[in-house]
């Protein structure tokens, strides 16, 4: 198969497991680390079915994250609301591309991005679709890694809310979409958790068995 | 044997060598203890292969030899920089919140930008989860995470570790994510730029604090490699 790395011996054949919180290697059959405690598995439970729940949810409320204003601004006596792309508009009108361009990245490549890798992750670790772990397993690096950046739209929300307070001249209050947005953000970062990237190598390692039994019959 | 060696990457150069050397005996309680027992093992958090943790020279790096991924590095005068880092940290923290931020005049008017009045901003108009949220991303993770490494590595300095020392590294490893300050600096010069052309903005004592927060917090964090902070709590005896 592509990639795998043969005769290399890997920790839960051989019924060890790796801790999650402090790294220690123990056999699985102590059930607890025994140098912090924590629940010993050898792949993060149900990897595949949480991320998968998780992302359809994220998935759902990037809809209204959208849809919704995420602030609306009252100047002079007129309300005006903003969505995140009306914002991103103003900032390309303003000519102000490369602010414009980190607010696009920020809050809809990354999120939009985040989502379609971890399909694309969890598809390949079931094998429904081939794939090289080693560049998988550096884009579920890169998702992970990326994924607090989106928050940066809910923060300029909050800024602006507190500072855009000038009486009847410009008021900025909080809208349903930053929620919205929000909950994007906490639940694409779980759902990046929530996954295990040994998993991708579990099904090379199945692919490679099944060739292997089946070059025997073959034989035979 | 069903385990396989591998070298070090060297990331040393040959002109630190000497200072190093002298570094490191005069700080030789200071370098990568290891538990005792053996041998250590090492799985790498992408592929699940099984490694041998040998003892690294400080500065080096011990990569992955399936997928190349990381593994851990031992990191020179680890602990010394984690309790310089995050005690400095602490201070900055008590600096951003008590020191204005930025202060905005427009229209004979003049607004003050605080972390916690973010937060209570929010709240007042009525998006509870939301400025909740702000509040746990940029001030409670952020304390949770420096004041924790005081408490856990400040003590471990003298060899000896605190009372729920586990228990606070454990916490700090589950709020680690979650801590977005430089997410909000970016926050920050975004909405500059948005209010740059309607109003008169003074950048305040708080705001240089805050950059340097950010700097302090991610050298405190990376200064230390997670596996060698659970071996120096082994070492010294935490229950």
């Amino acid at each position: 198969m592509n990639g795998i790395c043969k005769n290399i011996p890997r920790a839960a054949n051989q019924g060890l497991a790796g801790c999650h919180v402090c790294e220690k290697v123990s056999l699985i059959s102590a059930v607890n680390c025994p140098r912090c405690g924590t629940h010993l598995h050898f792949r993060k439970p149900d990897s595949i079915n949480r991320t998968i729940a998780l992302m359809i949810a994220a998935a759902i409320m990037y809809i209204p994250a959208n849809i919704l204003p995420i602030m609306s601004i009252r100047e002079l006596g007129v309300t005006t609301e903003s969505t995140i792309v009306t914002g991103l508009i103003q900032f390309w009108e303003a000519r102000s591309y490369p602010i414009a361009i980190v607010i696009f990245s920020a809050s809809i490549l990354i999120p939009l991005l985040k989502i379609f890798a971890l399909i694309w992750l969890c598809a390949a670790a079931k094998g429904i679709v081939p794939h090289s772990a080693k560049i998988l397993g550096k884009v579920y690096w890169i998702t992970e890694l990326l994924g607090r950046w989106s928050m940066v739209d809910i923060f300029v929300v909050a800024i602006l809310v507190t500072m855009v307070q000038l009486g009847n001249y410009m008021v900025v209050t909080p809208g349903p979409g930053a929620l919205a947005f929000a909950g994007v953000v906490i639940l694409t970062m779980f759902a990046a958790m929530s996954f295990d990237p040994k998993l991708l190598w579990d099904q090379l390692e199945r692919e490679a068995a099944e060739a292997e039994s089946e070059k025997n019959t073959e034989r035979e | 044997m069903w385990y396989r060696r591998f070298g070090a990457v060297d990331t040393t150069s040959r002109s630190n060598e000497i200072t190093r050397k002298k570094l490191r005996t005069r700080l030789s309680i200071l370098s990568w203890p290891k538990p005792k027992g053996g041998p250590h093992h090492a799985v790498c958090h992408f592929c699940d292969t099984l490694h041998v943790a040998e003892p690294i020279p400080e500065g080096s790096r011990v990569d992955c030899i399936c997928c190349g991924a990381t593994l851990f590095q031992n990191r020179s005068a680890s602990l010394v920089r984690v309790t310089a880092f995050s005690v400095t940290a602490l201070f900055l923290m008590l600096v951003v919140h008590s020191a204005p931020f930025i202060s905005m005049d427009a229209g004979g008017m003049r607004t003050v930008l605080t972390l916690p009045g973010a937060a209570k901003a929010l709240i007042d108009d009525g998006s509870l989860i939301v400025g909740c949220g702000v509040a746990l991303f940029t001030i409670v993770t952020p304390l949770i995470l420096s004041g924790g490494l005081v408490y856990v590595c400040g003590p471990l300095l003298f060899g000896k570790s605190a009372p729920g020392a586990k228990m606070v590294t454990r916490w700090m490893s589950r709020t680690e994510p979650w801590n977005m300050i430089e997410v909000f600096l970016l926050g920050v010069l975004v909405s500059l730029l948005k209010l740059g052309h309607l109003a008169e903005l003074h950048f305040g004592v708080g705001f240089w604090a805050f950059a340097a927060l950010m700097f302090c917090m991610a050298a405190a964090v990376a200064a230390i490699d997670k596996r060698e902070l659970w071996d120096r709590l082994e070492v010294a005896g935490a229950p």
